[in-house]
């Protein structure tokens, strides 16, 4: 079904038109007055509130929820994408800080993964290839660690942080880290951004020169890379939450 | 010279030189821990986060230098 959509939209739009900008959302952005990559990210989160509410109904629609189906259905890959990010989680952060932020980072992962995706579609400009959008994220993401290492030890002791290990050194690392740790929303937008950028840049051109079976393996490197910045910014983001809110009962060292 | 020759040439020095020094940090990276898991390879899942955390971190610096190209090319 959804192979059948895809490829009714591409053939709807000739390629040409597509190289030279037409994209599905653009007209009714401009008609509506909104910024076009605003509008993209508006529609992939109602496809995935519209994607949770089918997949709470069906969860709910059976006996035991616990017992997987057979086979490749709906809720499976939710399913299965949920548990992935949950053993990562675990690795990293521990099993009792994974239960506290487990929803904010599968937030993360999803959100982004669906919004890279959907510039493999002909047709669609990716929300994430904007600089606001994935600043915004980055920024989200300061200050939700920032919040939980406060929350969690208190502000003397997030601020303790910054001192480094001995006393006596913190004049020299209180600057070091808070331009490290100034620089970290910037640093996860632009990698975001220029990866997108770089990736649908690629596809676009292959696309315009050889519309027909040369694209393929441009698209696999897509799907790839769009999975690939989606887990590498939830990576981040579960480390810089651990950073923040590790516990000191037991001697662990602390990886600047 | 004038100014759009120079930017042109600024910019394609920019991606091509700071491509030079990704791949070959990404090489050595790689190579560690693929040298890693052939020793032991029980231990790939233990040494795949990491590497794939390496990885992203120097071509994430490629992806700065690749943004201030874009920045600074002239418009042809």
């Amino acid at each position: 079904m959804m192979r059948l959509f895809t490829l009714a939209l591409s053939l709807i739009v000739p390629s040409a038109a597509l190289a030279a900008g037409y994209t599905h959302i653009g007209p009714i952005a401009a008609q509506l007055g909104v910024k076009e990559h605003i509008l993209t990210f508006i529609f992939v989160s109602t496809l995935f509130v519209i994607a949770g509410l089918i997949y709470r109904a069906k969860v709910s629609g059976t006996k035991n929820p616990i017992i997987p189906d057979i086979g490749i259905t709906f809720r499976n890959i939710f399913e299965a994408m949920g548990q992935f990010i949950y053993n990562l989680a675990v690795n990293i952060m521990g099993e009792e800080s994974t239960k506290k932020y487990y929803t904010v980072i599968m937030f993360f992962f999803a959100l982004i993964f669906a919004n890279n995706c959907i510039g493999l579609i002909p047709g669609f400009l990716p929300p994430t290839e904007n600089f606001n959008t994935t600043l915004a994220l980055g920024t989200f993401v300061f200050i939700y660690y920032n919040y939980q290492g406060i929350r969690a030890q208190g502000l003397w002791g997030h601020i303790k942080h910054f001192m480094g290990p001995v006393w006596y050194l913190a004049i020299l690392i209180l600057p070091i880290e808070l331009i490290s740790h100034g620089v970290r929303p910037l640093s996860l937008g632009l990698r975001l951004k220029g990866n997108m950028e770089g990736d649908h840049l690629v596809l676009s051109i292959f696309s315009g020169l050889i519309p027909y079976i040369v694209p393929i393996p441009f698209y696999i490197i897509g799907l790839f890379v769009c999975f690939m910045q989606a887990f590498v910014f939830t990576l981040l983001t579960m480390v810089y939450i651990s950073l923040a809110t590790a516990q000191h009962d037991h001697d662990e060292e602390h990886a600047h | 010279m004038e100014l759009n020759a120079v930017l042109g040439l600024a910019a394609a020095f920019t991606i091509t030189f700071s491509a030079i020094g990704g791949a070959y940090a990404q090489g050595k990276a790689a190579s560690v821990a693929l040298e890693g898991i052939a020793r032991n390879p029980a231990a790939a899942d233990k040494l795949f986060t990491p590497m794939i955390i390496a990885l992203a971190l120097i071509e994430s610096l490629v992806i700065y230098a690749f943004v201030i190209a874009f920045l600074i090319k002239p418009a042809l």
